[in-house]
């Protein structure tokens, strides 16, 4: 192949086929291009701006409905409310392992099915958990109730002062 | 309708001006893979292949049909978001996943998967050398044999482990 | 001779008796125009013709090798596996015609099938332990093909399929697991899809996209049910296609070079 230089006829050739070639990455590119694009647009399609299922944010009563020094469960809301003293919290109580529904109890938390325990704090004793369980933002609703926002995680031991 | 086939074939086949049946199906500027060196022993497709096809899907159908006679699709209570059941098991092929996601859920469920899956998608470009195509546990192929064998065991294992042997908060339980 | 020239067998009697000749050769004219051979090929030419000729057997060759046709070469299980997904494509739309992929009524409708559709259970039964079935004959036929040596070139590409294949298997059947919306079903769904929000950095959107929602739901079940029956059906329809056509392309089924054994 060294004798283009030499070959007139061959060097034509070679030149009309490294046109060729361009004309080819260039409309590969495009087509590659146009591809990412629907790929992107696709994955953009599939991922929901808004979601049906239960929302982030759940007012889950007045204060004066708890009593001090007590926590209660609300299964449907999956998160369990302390009350200690005047401070409120909401704990979560999806097992950080694969999603059941832990059982709260004096001494922590226990997941029915991979065994996974926690303590009060929801900081993980033992079992296949990797994280301890989220503590969510409460607040106080205007209309005077308690509103846990899910979508919130704060640190753990993080209360809400409320004058009850 | 025999007499209409007793005519010559390029009267029946009228598929271009030398009526043949056949037309280039591809042209190869290598050695041609699908043309044989040496002279194989082989039958007509029709009948003794398509016989064979059509008995083993009647024995599938049979089989299967049976099965469903007998044997009811399990169906529990409604799906309740609030009552976990003790112990909550995935579909049985992925409780092999679930064994080892018990163990470390990162390597147990993305990282050994992934690795598997990657070294099942690479096994023929990982194992280059020719010989014992076609043969059952060809003797130059014993060590890829094994690996493959032990994987697949291993996998085997853990799936009925997380089938039979786990219980209430995933603890190890005996069946029996 | 040029193509128009070229006389159809029917053409014979073309035009002869009016009426009630139209009317008697309409059989065979229909049947030529359908088939180009005879209902039971007899000689050689004709039944390679046979083959060749009908868009459902032209996925063989005219010849088959006989160490091709040995049950202990294959075990059977690529086309067990292909009878298998048959079977399920079948008794799945037949079960479409029933289910309702919502979870006010998914539940009530697995019930229905038990008790007011005729052959239900036997429909739903059949569709199960296929799918099961499926996911398993599907592996047993990966092992068979390893521990043949039959994945080597030039068949790379081809396993290579078969694994995609493997993996759509699996899909499918986990799909499927959702749909009765009974507590197997959902919580099954709730801790495999839980893993997949293991994967690092896209884990948490991969789940939420499968999902439609951050918790196994009515989107969900909408989202499994249309991958279910429409999506991976079709990929893998398209996906077995391309298996069989390599397995001729790289020559039939692997076999040694020599005829040791
Ligand atoms: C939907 C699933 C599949 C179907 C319907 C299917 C079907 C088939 C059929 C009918 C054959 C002909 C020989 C035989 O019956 O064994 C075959 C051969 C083959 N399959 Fe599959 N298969 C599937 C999945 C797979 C998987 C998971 C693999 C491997 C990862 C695979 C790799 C191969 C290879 C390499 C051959 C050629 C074997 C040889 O030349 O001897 N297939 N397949
Ligand atoms: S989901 Fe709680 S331990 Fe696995």
């Amino acid at each position: 192949m060294g004798d283009h230089e030499l070959n007139p006829e061959r060097a034509k050739k070679t030149e009309e086929r490294s046109r060729r070639n361009f004309i080819a990455i260039i409309t590969a590119v495009v087509f590659g291009v146009t591809a990412a694009a629907m790929g992107l647009f696709n994955l953009i399609f599939m991922r929901p701006r808004v979601t049906y299922g239960s929302p982030a944010k759940v007012r889950v009563g007045r204060p004066d409905s708890y009593s001090p020094g007590s926590q209660l469960e609300l299964p449907e809301n999956r998160i369990v409310v302390r009350r200690q003293g005047d401070k409120f919290a909401a704990i979560s109580t999806v097992c950080t392992h694969l999603g059941c529904t832990v059982n709260a109890s004096d001494i922590g938390f226990a997941c029915p099915c991979h065994g996974s325990v926690y303590d009060v704090r929801g900081d993980v004793m033992g079992g296949p958990a990797p994280k301890s369980l989220s503590w969510f933002r409460v607040s106080l609703a205007p209309n005077g109730e308690l509103e846990v926002d899910k979508n919130q995680v704060v640190d753990p031991d993080t209360y809400l002062e409320v004058k009850v | 309708m025999s007499d209409e086939f007793d005519r010559p074939e390029h009267d029946r086949f009228p598929s271009g001006s030398s009526g043949k049946t056949y037309g280039l199906m591809c042209t190869v500027d290598a050695d041609a893979p699908a043309v044989e060196a040496k002279p194989e022993k082989s039958v007509q497709s029709w009948p003794a292949a398509f016989i064979r096809e059509l008995l083993l899907f009647i024995v599938v159908v049979l089989v299967l049909s049976l099965i469903a006679l007998y044997f009811d699709a399990p169906l529990e209570e409604p799906a309740n978001a609030l009552h976990p059941p003790n112990p909550a098991k995935a579909p049985w092929y992925f409780l092999g996943l679930q064994e080892m996601v018990g163990y470390d859920a990162f390597w147990g469920g993305i990282g050994i998967p992934g690795i598997l899956a990657g070294l099942a998608m690479l096994a023929p470009y990982l194992e280059r050398k020719k010989g014992g195509e076609g043969v059952w546990f060809h003797s130059s192929r014993i060590l890829p044999n094994l690996i493959f064998i032990t994987l697949f065991v291993t996998l085997g294992v853990l799936t009925v482990i997380g089938t039979l042997f786990r219980g209430q908060n995933w603890a190890f339980i005996v069946p029996w | 001779m040029s193509v128009d020239k070229v006389k159809l067998p029917a053409d014979a009697d073309a035009g002869k008796g009016g009426l009630i000749g139209t009317l008697k050769a309409m059989p065979k004219r229909v049947y030529h125009s359908v088939f180009r051979f005879r209902p039971l090929p007899k000689t050689h030419m004709e039944r390679s013709q046979a083959v060749a000729a009908n868009f459902f057997l032209h996925i063989h060759s005219a010849k088959t090798t006989e160490r091709a046709l040995k049950f202990r070469t294959t075990l059977g299980l690529g086309l067990i596996s292909l009878y298998l997904f048959i079977i399920l494509v079948v008794s799945g739309v037949f079960l479409m015609f029933y289910y309702v992929p919502s979870p006010d009524a998914a539940y009530d409708r697995m019930l229905d099938l038990r008790g007011a559709v005729f052959f239900g259970t036997f429909l739903r039964n059949l569709h199960r332990w296929s799918a099961h079935a499926m996911v398993a004959v599907v592996f047993a036929h990966m092992v068979r093909v390893f521990l043949t040596g039959a994945h080597k070139a030039p068949r790379e590409f081809n396993w290579v399929v078969g694994t995609a294949l493997a993996l759509m298997t699996l899909l499918l059947s986990f799909t499927g697991y959702l749909l009765p919306w009974d507590q197997l079903a959902y919580w099954a769904i709730v801790v495999g899809t839980a893993i997949a929000g293991y994967a690092p950095v896209i884990g948490e959107d991969l789940r939420f996209i499968l999902l439609g929602d951050y918790t196994v739901g009515g989107e969900a079940l909408l989202r499994f049910y249309v991958l279910h029956v429409v999506v991976l059906p079709t990929v893998l329809t398209l996906g077995i296609g391309l298996h069989f056509w390599r397995i001729r392309k790289d020559g039939g089924l692997a076999r040694p070079d020599t005829d040791e054994e």
